[in-house]
């Protein structure tokens, strides 16, 4: 409870967020032709109507099963490059049991977007890693996930690993306790109910795990541990969303 | 198909079959005439006496070479053509045509040609796997996934040759040993396919490419060496460490491309960068969309040069017109695991040839390049009813684009994974030196660059023009 007091008041003191979005719809995909990976994805909030732009999600939806979207409304993208109320930043997890109709929409007169290289996009390993600075204490990274998934996302975990890992390797800290979380207890969305398989939480542990192995951190150093009773963080990697802040890793360092 | 236009012929050529056990020298530069004009083959730092040396030498009981199936005239793959023309130049006898994987089954008649037909007509060696599967440190995984044969035209997949008795077969073009530090590079620490870092070599504990085979069931020259002797040679011992040694260090110093086209002349003229040489002195491993764009070496000739003749200059400009389309000409790619599933991309995504074929001056992938085209599975693969075909039936989540029933000629990736996800992933290749390889896809059902781009445009309804089609057909045959 602390940490989701700390989280909302985090949130209030960078400036009023809008309200959080959270529904289960199935996804639309426009063609909106502006060159690679240029294409909208939309979601209709059946509830209320409303149709959500939420392309801006690290990863993206398939046209053949619903969505989980949980974000917020974006504050001052300008335009409306897709048709749809821009949700940024934004989540769509995809739930693999529930199927959907294929639908796509043509471009419909709306540009898109051109594509961008993201925020969270790892270096090529030919590019030299800045030494963190130390000094070097006690620090949780973490890593955050789609719904029932341990899939470490492309350009978005990817990115945190690799932060993670550069730190680690200029700290050299004594002990490194990797913890996994299920979020069973997330409210429902859209009439659905929303929780995690318990065994998602280890599942996410040990492949974290395995993965800070593969990129050199003796595994004597390690604790894997998993938990279901996760609570919502303030790190700034999960942009203030609290319910995905709830599905991660924590990668604990200490000396 | 060799015209009498100048430069088509390559100048002293040397004599294209390159048999066990000859004793030739390995020049430095070897120049082959191939279905488009000339393919050049280096090796870095200089000839090589062959005698004794590993790759060259039939050390196993089959009389077989690793240059049998790597002849440098085919880009050290092996063409369908060759295959044929040895098949007629020794009746059948020549050790390509071994019972036990240059023929379609090894309890077929071998004298018969018939019994040769998928090595002969698709360029296809058998393939035989474990099963259950075996990943990548020889440990058995168990299956997320059952495999029941469906079609077996050549009586390879039961028996003593089935599942049953832990054996799978599948038939696979063989791959072009050379470029390979194109191949081994590490572009990015983080495999995006599999959300996870790169695999890690038990032996050396260094992170592995994973772009090495077809099925990626070795990450690493020893491995596939190893994997290559104990089935293709029929070696009964193990290669010794001095003779891998040999082995990788000639392979390691090959680089192939097309050097010049029958129409248009040297490839690295008018400023383009075509040829092997640019790839011996470049960098590995670099991906295109932040560096130098994939197939730029041909952007000098967007740019009409005066002088040439009506010929060479619209061989040129279509080529560089290919480079162009295969950059730009996006369409949307659905249902393929590996791009569309599960790295979030989206199912679909709007991207072009390039969004895989991603390596500058390779067009291999930077990431592990397992993806399914759908060129082994149903419905998307072409007719084939001369290979097997298997129902894959998943235990566990279903597959993510097929569901929980899939048909496919070769589970690919899924072989080594265990994972019913990766059925027909197949690990995408170099691209380089294609005119003297065909046929292509690793099952060989694409007989021409031609089909290559007709397989893409049916399998993506991609709605390529008649000439960005053949834009797309010069581009392949010059790299």
């Amino acid at each position: 409870m602390k940490a989701l007091l700390a989280l909302v008041a985090a949130t209030q003191a960078a400036a009023p967020a809008a309200d959080p979005v959270r529904f289960v719809t199935c996804p639309i995909y426009r063609d909106t032709d502006a060159g690679r990976k240029s294409g909208c994805w939309l979601a209709d909030d059946r509830a209320t109507g409303v149709r959500y732009d939420v392309s801006r999600a690290p990863s993206k939806p398939d046209w053949n099963y619903a969505i989980l979207i949980e974000g917020r409304v974006a504050d001052g993208e300008a335009g409306n490059p897709c048709g749809g109320v821009v949700l940024d930043p934004v989540r769509t997890s995809i739930l693999s049991s529930e199927r959907c109709t294929r639908h796509m929409l043509p471009a419909e007169g709306f540009p898109g977007r051109r594509f961008v290289l993201g925020k969270r996009v790892v270096k090529p390993a030919s590019v030299a890693r800045a030494t963190p600075p130390g000094p070097y204490r006690d620090r949780t990274f973490r890593l955050f996930f789609d719904v029932d998934r341990d899939f470490l996302i492309y350009e978005y975990d990817d990115y945190l690993l690799d932060q993670a890992i550069t730190w680690i390797r200029a700290a050299k800290p004594r002990a490194i306790a990797v913890t996994g979380y299920a979020a069973m207890d997330a409210p429902d969305a859209s009439g659905q109910r929303i929780s995690e398989d318990p065994g998602i939480g280890r599942a996410r542990a040990e492949r974290v795990t395995e993965a800070l192995a593969r990129l050199g951190v003796d595994p004597a150093i390690i604790t894997t541990r998993w938990s279901t009773e996760p609570q919502p963080v303030a790190d700034p990697a999960a942009d203030g969303l609290v319910e995905p802040s709830k599905r991660r890793v924590d990668i604990a360092a200490t000396f | 198909m060799f015209g009498a236009a100048a430069g088509a012929r390559a100048d002293h050529e040397p004599q294209r079959w390159w048999a066990p056990d000859s004793g030739r020298v390995f020049p430095a530069r070897a120049d082959y005439r191939d279905s488009t004009g000339t393919l050049r083959v280096l090796l870095e730092g200089g000839p090589m006496e062959t005698e004794g040396h590993p790759f060259f030498t039939a050390i196993g009981p089959d009389g077989r070479a690793c240059v049998t199936c790597h002849q440098p005239a085919d880009g050290m793959s092996l063409s369908a053509e060759t295959a044929r023309g040895r098949w007629t130049a020794t009746g059948g006898k020549d050790p390509l045509f071994a019972a036990y994987d240059g023929s379609n089954c090894p309890t077929l008649p071998q004298g018969d040609r018939a019994s040769h037909s998928l090595l002969l007509d698709h360029g296809l060696i058998r393939i035989q796997r474990h099963w259950p599967p075996r990943d990548l440190s020889g440990k058995t995984v168990t299956p997320d996934f059952d495999i029941a044969v469906v079609r077996d035209p050549w009586g390879c997949n039961r028996g003593d040759y089935g599942p049953e008795k832990g054996r799978i077969s599948v038939y696979r073009r063989p791959r072009p040993v050379a470029n390979l530090k194109y191949l081994l590079a590490i572009g990015f620490a983080y495999d995006p396919k599999q959300g996870m870092p790169l695999a890690i070599d038990p032996e050396s504990g260094k992170p592995m490419s994973g772009n090495l085979m077809a099925d990626a069931r070795a990450g690493t020259l020893d491995v596939q060496m190893r994997d290559a002797a104990a089935t293709h040679l029929e070696l009964t011992k193990h290669l010794t460490p001095a003779q891998m040694r040999q082995i990788t260090t000639f392979e390691t110093r090959l680089f192939v491309a097309q050097q010049r086209d029958v129409e248009g002349g040297p490839l690295d003229a008018g400023g383009a960068e075509g040829g092997p040489a640019k790839l011996e002195t470049s960098e590995p491993g670099q991906l295109g969309s932040i560096g130098k764009p994939v197939w730029s070496e041909f952007a000098a000739w967007e740019k009409p040069e005066p002088g040439l003749s009506k010929a060479q200059a619209a061989y040129r400009a279509s080529v560089a017109r290919g480079a162009k389309v295969f950059r730009e000409k996006t369409f949307l790619i659905s249902d393929s695991a590996g791009i569309n599933s599960p790295m979030g991309f989206g199912n679909p995504v709007r991207n072009a040839c390039v969004f895989c074929h991603n390596m500058t001056q390779m067009g291999n992938d930077v990431a592990p390049g397992q993806v399914d085209l759908g060129t082994t599975n149903m419905p998307f693969a072409d007719p084939m009813p001369y290979l097997p075909l298997f129902r894959i039936t998943c235990k566990g989540a279903p597959h993510p684009h097929y569901g929980r029933v899939i048909y496919t000629s070769d589970p690919g990736y899924a072989l080594t994974t265990g994972r019913c996800a990766d059925v027909g992933k197949i690990t995408l290749q170099s691209m380089r030196g294609l005119a003297a390889r065909a046929p292509y896809f690793s099952n060989g059902s694409a007989k021409t660059l031609r089909d290559v781009v007709d397989f893409y445009d049916r399998r993506y309804d991609i709605g390529y023009t008649e000439q960005e089609k053949r834009d797309l057909v010069n581009l392949m045959g010059a790299l």
